[in-house]
């Protein structure tokens, strides 16, 4: 069992994502709003991330989804990538490309993504946790 | 030599043409079996995103001329993220 675990951010859950860039394999960080209200358990993506992230990271296209509520309209998904090292995680998502994820966040962790783990603050008020 | 656009509008098309056909046999589509296109031929079956994504790579390096596609999810239906006030 393995638990990684993340302060606040703007007073928000968050989680840490690491991306591969296409070019060079560089890792970046990427820092996801969790929100369980994102999405349900059996829609098509796990994660939100700026579409210039996922074309960075050589994500293979699929089909546009309509979104609501923060997002409107259709957008496309991507298949990509992604690490969770302190977790031994890595895996490949979908994503959800759009062009501006919420002020002060680099994209959203779905339910369906943060429904794979055990999730909560685990009786500290100042963190968020993702536990295997 | 075709242009990505158009191999793009050739993964599109079969991905769309997957998706229909699919919805005359949804018992041999279910959720989470992926098609893996590439150059607008069907390159591989799993239902594991990771083998879909590695067989892709081998068959095409650039990203652009591949798609992924679930044939049997209804991509119609509108998924709602709630507004973060």
């Amino acid at each position: 069992m393995a638990r990684a675990q993340w302060p606040l951010q703007h007073g928000r859950p968050i989680i840490e994502i690491v991306l591969t860039l296409a070019q060079g394999a560089q890792k970046v960080t990427r820092r996801l709003l969790a929100d369980t209200g994102a999405g349900a358990m059996h829609d098509p993506f796990d994660i939100v991330l700026d579409e210039v992230d996922c074309l960075m990271c050589g994500g293979k296209p699929s089909k546009m989804v309509p979104l609501g509520g923060s997002y409107s309209g259709t957008h496309p998904i991507y298949v990509i990538p992604i690490g969770i090292p302190s977790l031994g995680f890595r895996d490949s998502l979908f994503a959800v490309g759009v062009a501006a994820p919420p002020a002060g966040f680099d994209g959203i962790a779905c339910f369906r993504f943060l429904n794979r783990f055990t999730y909560g603050n685990f009786g500290n008020a100042n963190e968020f946790a993702l536990e295997t | 030599m075709a242009t990505a656009t158009s191999i793009q509008q050739l993964n599109r098309d079969l991905a769309d043409k997957l998706v229909e056909e699919a919805k005359l046999d949804l018992p041999s589509w279910p959720l989470g079996k992926f098609v893996g296109i590439a150059n607008g031929h069907v390159i591989v079956v799993s239902d594991d995103l990771d083998e879909i994504v590695s067989q892709l790579e081998r068959a095409e390096p650039d990203p652009s001329r591949t798609f992924v596609v679930e044939p049997g999810r209804d991509y119609t239906k509108v998924c709602e993220i709630w507004r973060i006030s």
